[in-house]
């Protein structure tokens, strides 16, 4: 192949220059310049080329940091939403007080309606109920026509109850203490099979027979102070075997247990009574107890 | 070497030159594409996602939405005006509808005109690479960021229809004043949907985009008009509209929506509702979550808040001799007094309005919440209340208003002076506070403490600090308008506190409640020495350092109390009817007295009162009179306010006292 040897005249340069080849790639130099000017192909050809790129290139831009802000923001009102509803309707399906404060977190009460108000205060035995706040004044609120619903918060370890009207106005504020509620607790099953296991109630264990033998020398309405809801005794099947009298008075009651055995099964039912009217209860079976040792004393000797 | 030779020779070198730097462009664009295609950004599909963030809305007490934050409302190109349309198109990218992201030849004469003519710099973005721009990237120039940008551009020309880039486009641009898309600037410039904008209206708002700030038409209205001029000359250039509609265009009179600076982007209330917002839920929730948050602002009385304080502010400036405020320097808001309003509806504790100084865009210090400023005369409310309670004294209570000289322990004594350095002698309480005597009150402080007076106030909601000496009560210690407008509140409610709050209830985008406000109150005043001290505040009112409320028309029972601080630094007044309290301050952010061009002092009777009074008027007119609940253990008596005997009948000027079951004066009541 012969060396390329520059033109050295413009005759020779012309001829080089207006040969085939030269204009054929002046053309297509040409063609490829025009027609990206008239169809644009070049940007068309890496617009189409990036588009096949665009699912692999990162999510990164002020557009999709506002994007993923906004996916924050929704997560984390979904979560805030959805632990207020479980909370809502754990307590919707609340049949006590106890239950609903155990669901009430210190910073999110939980909003039920007055109906529901009033079955967890009729579940309640007459008397604590009435430490809530009066039968009478809720019948007055209630005839109002005001009162439509009843918002929960946490108060240190006790339940603030607000009745409140349509516009969360509060129409009357309640405090259940934690000694109440220690009170509704027991005023359900105790998590216990005998009286035994409690050890307030070891001191004072008394036969049934006995019991209600010295609950019967009383006249009705101070068996009434004594079992405030004896109906709730009625409703469990079994025979009450022993009867206990707890040591301790809170708030004005003292608790009475009583254990009762059903085919094989033991358990114990709590109720609270009121303090002066147990006591009477209390002396009238440690009177019964003595003279029952005086007599076995006398017949023995 | 002959001529021809040198020729060939050199052109040939050009040639080779021009084939060589072609090579090493071709090669550096190909070095350039594949580095930045490393981390180009995803283009998100469909481009209209891109635009749905949910807003999160602001709403009056009433309903009204009041402020709308984040979050656009993407209309499709049929629902906006075509005048709007062509304007945009001829103004930024006439050639939009031919290229393919990139219009190279105007590109190249942008090139040329920024290359060589010195000074000019011209830009030459199409509308694909505006909003590749304004999606993906900052606004730092730099090459390599445009050359991402214009990729980018290039990929969202091959992905989407022209149609599709426009809208997304025209639903993302901003024009200024918090308007971000075309809808909501339509709503905002001229209160209708960007469907019924007229071709004055169009190539007036498509002029803004290019410099909101610059053009902001409520700022620069002429700016602006020139700018429509060119976007009117452009339509033409391009074909859209002839001259005769061009002209008339632009004489049409354009109407801009009134601005309520008080009650819309960036008042002092929204700030508030914001901060509170924002610290429950964090900045993400607030900007992006599309909350709907319930306040308790009522737009009527704000509006007629921030009038009261302008206009009483400007008052204010002529009585001080100072020039008018906002004409001619950029200072005025530290060389002018400012002013803070809050209105508090006395029975819930609701923020009704507020006003944190006298031009939101000149300074966004909220002087009713963040401002402690010493209340003056304004906190003996809280010194009466607690001899009252405390020593069982009454309004009728005889006390002899003299020079005093109390010792502190340590430090020189105490000799607080009267307004006007006079003394009057016996008087009853109610009268001394009625006329405001610094002597009594500081007797009183005396005898019951500081602390018994600290703990009274705390009672009410005052929670800023308060030093545990004798002064504290002739107010020296800060305390700002809110706290000033709750507190006295408690007494208007008969001693029933309510924490002052401004979010009724907030709600995710879906409505479902996240918290919703319980509004209870609780006792923390005896409601009859309560309402003794109210009796006697509405004497304050009626026959004393307040009676300027009444002078200027307002005739509902009120009660209030004046307060100016030392060296009239500070003019307060802050007074309530049964249903509504409010608090007003005026004085300078640089600590200085307020004095008029006499000399004398402004006190909060001659700078606060007045600007109450106007709110008040305007705030309860129509409303029946309420008079304040009467405990039922309360009576009345008239007292001689000279010697504190039962009044007879030729006794001269009596005072009606309200006194305790048990408190009735006989004969003479005991002075001390």
């Amino acid at each position: 192949m012969a060396d390329w040897v520059g033109p050295q005249d413009i005759r020779e340069w012309s001829r080089r220059l207006f040969a085939l080849r030269p204009i054929l790639l002046f053309l297509l130099v040409s063609a490829i310049f025009i027609l990206e000017l008239r169809f644009d192909w070049i940007e068309r050809a890496l617009g189409a080329y990036l588009v096949t790129t665009n699912v692999a290139r990162p999510e990164s831009g002020a557009i999709w940091e506002k994007g993923k802000q906004t996916l924050t923001a929704r997560k984390t009102l979904e979560q805030i939403v959805t632990d207020r509803q479980d909370s809502q309707r754990i307590a919707r399906g609340a049949t006590t007080f106890n239950q609903i404060a155990a669901n009430v977190s210190a910073d999110q009460g939980v909003m039920l309606s007055d109906d529901h108000f009033r079955k967890l205060y009729l579940s309640l035995p007459r008397e604590i109920a009435q430490e809530i706040i009066s039968p009478f004044e809720l019948v007055r609120l209630a005839s109002e026509g005001k009162w439509r619903r009843t918002y929960f918060e946490k108060a240190g370890a006790g339940l603030m109850v607000y009745l409140l009207d349509l516009n969360n106005r509060v129409l009357r504020q309640l405090k259940i203490s934690p000694s109440l509620l220690i009170h509704f607790e027991h005023e359900q099953f105790a998590q216990v099979e005998t009286l035994e296991d409690l050890p307030y109630f070891e001191n004072r264990v008394y036969p049934a027979d006995r019991f209600f033998d010295a609950l019967e020398a009383f006249p009705e309405e101070v068996r009434r102070s004594m079992v405030p809801n004896p109906e709730r005794l009625l409703q469990i099947s079994g025979q009450i075997m022993r009867v206990g009298i707890s040591d301790e008075a809170v708030s004005g009651f003292i608790e009475i247990g009583f254990e009762i055995i059903n085919g094989s099964r033991r358990k114990v039912i709590i109720v609270q009574g009121h303090e002066w009217a147990v006591w009477r209860l209390r002396s009238h079976l440690e009177e019964q107890k003595s003279s029952a040792n005086i007599i076995s004393d006398t017949l023995e000797n | 070497m002959n001529f021809a030779t040198t020729f060939i020779r050199r052109l040939s070198g050009i040639f080779y030159l021009v084939c060589g730097l072609a090579g090493v462009v071709a090669l550096l664009a190909m070095v350039l594409f594949f580095s930045a295609l490393s981390d180009l950004p995803q283009v998100p599909e469909p481009l209209s996602r891109i635009i749905e963030t949910p807003p999160t809305e602001i709403f009056a007490a009433t309903g009204e939405r009041i402020m709308v934050i984040g979050g656009r409302e993407a209309i499709p190109l049929s629902r906006i005006s075509p005048y709007f349309i062509q304007a945009v198109i001829a103004t930024e990218d006439h050639r939009f509808w031919e290229h393919h992201g990139v219009d190279k030849v105007r590109t190249l004469k942008a090139l040329w005109v920024t290359l060589f003519e010195p000074g000019k710099v011209q830009g030459a973005s199409t509308i694909t690479q505006q909003l590749a721009k304004n999606l993906f990237f900052t606004y730092r120039r730099t090459v390599m960021r445009k050359f991402r940008e214009l990729l980018v551009a290039l990929q969202i020309e091959a992905q989407y229809a022209k149609g599709d880039i426009l809208e997304a486009y025209l639903n993302q641009i901003s024009f200024g004043v918090g308007a971000q898309g075309i809808e909501q600037a339509t709503q905002s410039f001229f209160g209708k949907s960007a469907a019924a904008l007229t071709l004055a209206e169009s190539t007036f708002l498509a002029g803004l985009p290019k410099s909101p700030t610059r053009y902001n038409p409520y700022l620069h209205f002429d700016r602006a008009k020139k700018r429509q001029k060119i976007v009117l000359s452009r339509m033409i250039a391009v074909g859209y509209i002839n001259t005769e509609e061009a002209e008339s265009a632009f004489k049409e009179n354009l109407f801009l929506q009134p601005r309520n600076e008080g009650t819309r982007t960036g008042s002092y209330f929204l700030d508030v509702v914001l901060k509170e917002v924002e610290e429950r839920y964090g900045p993400e929730v607030l900007y992006h979550g599309g909350l709907k948050v319930m306040t308790t602002l009522d737009p009527l009385l704000q509006s007629w808040a921030v009038e009261s304080v302008q206009n009483g502010l400007a008052k204010l400036d002529e009585i001080l001799g100072i020039r008018k405020y906002g004409v001619d320097s950029r200072d005025d808001a530290v060389t002018h007094p400012q002013g803070a309003l809050v209105a508090v509806e006395t029975n819930s504790g609701a923020v009704k309005a507020m006003v944190g100084g006298r031009d939101y865009s000149e300074t966004e210090f909220n002087r009713a919440v963040q401002n402690n400023r010493l209340p003056g005369s304004g906190f003996k409310p809280f010194v009466y209340y607690t001899v009252f309670e405390k020593l069982d004294l009454s309004p009728a209570t005889l006390v002899v208003d003299k020079k005093v000289n109390i010792p502190v322990v340590g430090t020189p004594d105490w000799r607080p002076k009267n307004f006007g350095g006079k003394y009057a002698g016996p008087m009853i309480l109610k009268e001394a506070l009625m006329k405001s005597v610094n002597s009594v009150a500081a007797q009183l402080v005396e005898r019951i403490g500081p602390d018994a007076v600290i703990e009274v106030s705390r009672r009410c909601g005052i929670k800023s600090p308060l030093s545990s000496v004798y002064s504290v009560a002739l107010g020296t210690s800060g305390v700002s308008p809110l706290e000033m407008a709750s507190a006295f509140a408690t007494f208007a409610t008969g001693g029933i506190r309510h924490t002052p709050f401004w979010i009724r209830r907030v709600e995710d985008p879906l409505g479902r409640i996240l918290e919703e406000r319980i509004v209870g109150g609780k006792r923390s005043l005896d409601a009859s020495v309560a309402y003794q001290v109210v009796d006697m505040m509405q004497g304050v009112l009626n026959n004393g350092t307040g009676s300027i409320v009444r002078r200027m028309g307002f005739d509902l029972p009120a009660a209030g109390k004046t307060g100016t601080s030392d060296g009239y630094h500070d003019a307060w007044f802050t007074g309530f009817t049964p249903t509504l309290c409010v608090s007003v301050w005026v004085g300078y952010d640089r600590g200085v007295g307020m004095r008029d061009a006499n000399g004398k002092g402004i006190t909060g009777a001659r700078g606060a009162a007045p600007i109450w009074a106007d709110f008040m008027i305007k705030a309860t007119n129509g409303e029946p009179a309420r008079e304040f609940a009467i405990p039922s253990d309360i009576q009345f008596q008239s007292i001689d306010p000279v010697t504190g005997f039962a009044a007879k009948q030729w006794t001269p000027n009596p005072v009606r006292v309200a006194l305790r079951q048990g408190q009735e004066v006989q004969g003479r009541e005991e002075t001390f």
